[in-house]
């Protein structure tokens, strides 16, 4: 069975993140306002005002009450969503890694913006890295449309039986919640009808007066080394189970987005790129253009960055002859782009082929074709024995 | 053969439910907390849901590598996170149409310290649940450091009395009196020496809690971080009321009532030679405690005779 065609609707990315949440029938709404991920809480609110969001919402006082309330509605039986940003996140921190710890299965809209240092209000990853070792699952997505599917999926995976984690979906701040393009926006029973799986499933264990349970319990040693065990079992887990809901949706929906990555053109690709975010859609305008110079460029875009699509990552790049990744953040201490660091722990299965790692578009500097052909002519070369340079800033060495 | 019939104390008329603790529980000797929760779970009952934090409750509430002593569902959450899980909690019960009493129950250091910001946050959106602060004027969990609530001129870890040093050189912040400045349906002091008076709140917040949030502090003296005998800690709490150290109030939407009053307060040099944590205090020092317990009880006996001046904290829709 297939569902309706969705009415056509052109919005922003934060638009389409409420619209997503919205038509999932959260019990509870808690979130505070930040930029850029206000219009989420705006949009949200104007739902409830007009009736079309039943859900309980509350004006928390600040994003680590906003975490603390979406996790403890989770656990009370309810379904839950809040969105943040930055700093946002960063004050939430210590609720982000109890709301894992805890399995709490809330949904999180975190619109990614920059976080140390200077106050840069301005688009950037740091913010979604910072909370990798979180405990959380956390998908990054590239447009308004992949926004909204990608929430509803979320609650799917997050409150699936055997998962019951919290999910992070990441879009880029600025470029994406305020880019507004065309969405098709699904019909309510139709996504009622994609989540009722779940009500297929065994009940999670709530907490509730007639049978009482304890959370956060004191746990020593062995307890809580199993806990964590069940915790990163669940995780690895989550990869397979993303892949099965994203081709679900492309069933019943008629969009899906290839689940952990989405590989384009690699199949008979000497080298790839590797990237997420805003930056996809330019890059596969580049790979195209290349490819039509004769250039043997594929792309790879990673949804999934915890858990860490290892597998899928692997199977795509060995064979390859290098491989660039384009990080939107910086990895204190290794000097290079996180994402780079974490391909680079995949040597041994993908082979010792050139990786070079790319740090572009901080503080909403905007990684352009350019900037993307650049990229795509240095592994080029390194795809040819040629040396290269490792780590290469690509902004600064072109102020140069 | 007659039987004799015991008359029972007038609190138990306020019990719905039985003790939902176990018989000996991992409190310290003499720590008020113990009654406390005893009481609390006979009035409130076992349809309640307990929200906490790491700290001197925390062992008997949340386990200690143990299951928990009682049999009462716990949310054991973050310091900075009390008011606002209650929040969630409580929401979704609304939402669901459950009815459970969702109480927190924290010490003084989360409530006006680390925790307060969630705290009146909820306060002031009308959430409907019963926080209970109980009130040992410090981090007592920890080790007996100061909190924003610890008196001045007490010892304690952090303002320790040395050559140069004195105690804490500034004045509690007024926790009670803060909360009930936010226009909740019900705020309230307390204490296990005045057990009716008590059990008699508690049993009003459950009421008043379908009306936004309710707020008791209840003044339980810390035996080991006070120096107090262990056999003396409620007639340490008997003495706090006598001086008008804690004055017992309650207030509906910010109007203040007296719910005991003394005829003639006793000196504040009697309470503070109950225990050592005041030991190193002069006369002078002194005489500044004396002016302050005037100051506080003057102002509230002030709000006490103010007119109807509180106002429900959510007018209806359409109204």
């Amino acid at each position: 069975m297939k569902a309706k065609q969705g009415e056509l609707k052109v919005m922003t990315g934060n638009s389409a993140a409420a619209y997503g949440a919205m038509l999932c029938r959260p019990d509870v709404v808690a979130s505070y306002p930040i930029t850029p991920q206000t219009e989420v809480v705006e949009q949200l609110s104007r739902f409830h005002a007009d009736g079309v969001l039943t859900a309980e919402m509350i004006e928390v006082e600040g994003e680590n009450s906003a975490m603390n309330a979406v996790a403890a509605a989770t656990l009370a039986g309810g379904r839950a969503f809040t969105a943040t940003s930055s700093w946002g996140l960063v004050y939430m921190y210590d609720a982000v890694l109890q709301a894992a710890g805890f399995r709490a299965p809330v949904v999180m809209a975190n619109v990614n913006r920059e976080t140390p240092g200077i106050l840069a209000v301005s688009s950037g990853q740091q913010d979604m890295i910072q909370t990798r070792d979180a405990g959380w699952i956390q998908v990054v997505v590239e447009n308004s449309q992949e926004i909204l599917d990608t929430i509803i999926m979320a609650f799917r995976l997050a409150e699936d039986y055997d998962i019951q984690l919290p999910v992070m979906v990441n879009y880029d701040g600025f470029y994406i919640s305020y880019l507004a393009e065309g969405v098709r926006i699904p019909a309510r029973e139709d996504v009622d009808q994609f989540l009722s799986v779940l009500k297929t499933q065994p009940q999670r264990t709530i907490m509730d007066p007639t049978r009482p349970i304890g959370a956060g319990s004191h746990g020593l040693m062995t307890e809580f080394m199993e806990l964590r065990y069940k915790h990163c079992a669940a995780m690895d887990r989550a990869k397979k189970k993303f892949d099965e809901i994203d081709k679900d949706y492309g069933d019943f929906f008629g969009r899906s987005y290839g689940g952990q990555i989405e590989e384009y053109r690699t199949e008979d690709a000497d080298f790839v790129i590797l990237t997420s975010g805003s930056a996809v859609g330019t890059s596969r305008t580049v790979v195209d253009a290349k490819r039509a110079e004769g250039v043997k460029v594929g792309l790879i875009k990673l949804r999934m960055f915890r858990p860490f699509p290892q597998e899928k990552l692997i199977k795509a790049i060995k064979g390859k002859k290098a491989v660039g990744v384009i990080d939107r953040s910086v990895n204190f201490g290794w000097n290079c782009g996180p994402l780079y660091s974490e391909l680079r722990a995949l040597t041994p299965e993908i082979g010792n082929i050139p990786m070079l790692s790319f740090i572009d578009g901080l503080a909403s500097i905007d990684i352009t074709k350019p900037h993307i052909e650049r990229v795509i002519d240095d592994i080029a070369n390194a795809a040819k024995g040629k040396p290269y340079q490792a780590v290469t800033w690509i902004p600064l060495e072109e102020r140069d | 053969m007659v039987e004799k019939v015991r008359k029972l104390p007038k609190t138990f008329q306020y019990f719905k439910d039985e003790d939902a603790f176990a018989g000996g529980v991992a409190f310290c000797a003499g720590c008020p907390l113990e009654l406390t929760l005893r009481v609390l779970s006979k009035v409130m009952g076992h349809e309640t849901v307990i929200v906490g934090t790491p700290s001197c409750s925390a062992p008997v509430l949340y386990g200690q590598n143990v299951g928990a002593w009682h049999r009462l569902p716990y949310y054991s959450c973050l310091m900075t996170g009390v008011a606002s899980s209650a929040t969630g909690l409580s929401r979704y019960y609304r939402k669901a149409g459950k009815d459970v009493n969702v109480v927190c129950f924290t010490g003084d250091g989360c409530a006006a310290d680390i925790g307060f910001q969630t705290l009146s946050g909820a306060a002031e959106r009308g959430e409907r649940f019963i926080y209970v602060c109980y009130e040992n004027e410090g981090y007592m969990n920890t080790g007996i450091q100061r909190s924003s609530t610890t008196p001045f001129g007490a010892t304690t870890t952090t303002t320790p009395v040395g050559s140069a040093g004195r105690g804490k050189t500034t004045h509690a912040k007024n926790l009670p009196m803060l909360m009930a400045m936010h226009n909740i349906p019900y705020a309230a002091t307390a204490t296990l020496s005045n057990i009716d008076d008590l059990s008699k709140k508690m049993q009003k917040a459950m009421e008043k809690k379908k009306e936004g949030l309710v707020y008791l502090h209840i003044f339980c003296p810390c035996p080991v971080g006070w120096g107090i005998e262990s056999d003396m800690s409620i007639q340490v709490c008997r003495m706090a009321v006598k001086t008008n150290y804690f004055p017992l109030w309650e207030a509906e939407y910010g109007k203040f009532k007296l719910t005991t009053t003394v005829a003639n307060p006793e000196p504040i040099t009697k309470y503070v030679k109950m225990f050592r944590k005041f030991n190193h205090l002069g006369e002078k020092e002194l005489a500044v405690i004396q002016e302050e317990v005037n100051q506080k009880y003057a102002f509230l006996k002030h709000l006490t005779e103010f007119g109807e001046h509180g106002i429900p904290a959510e007018t209806p829709a359409g109204e």
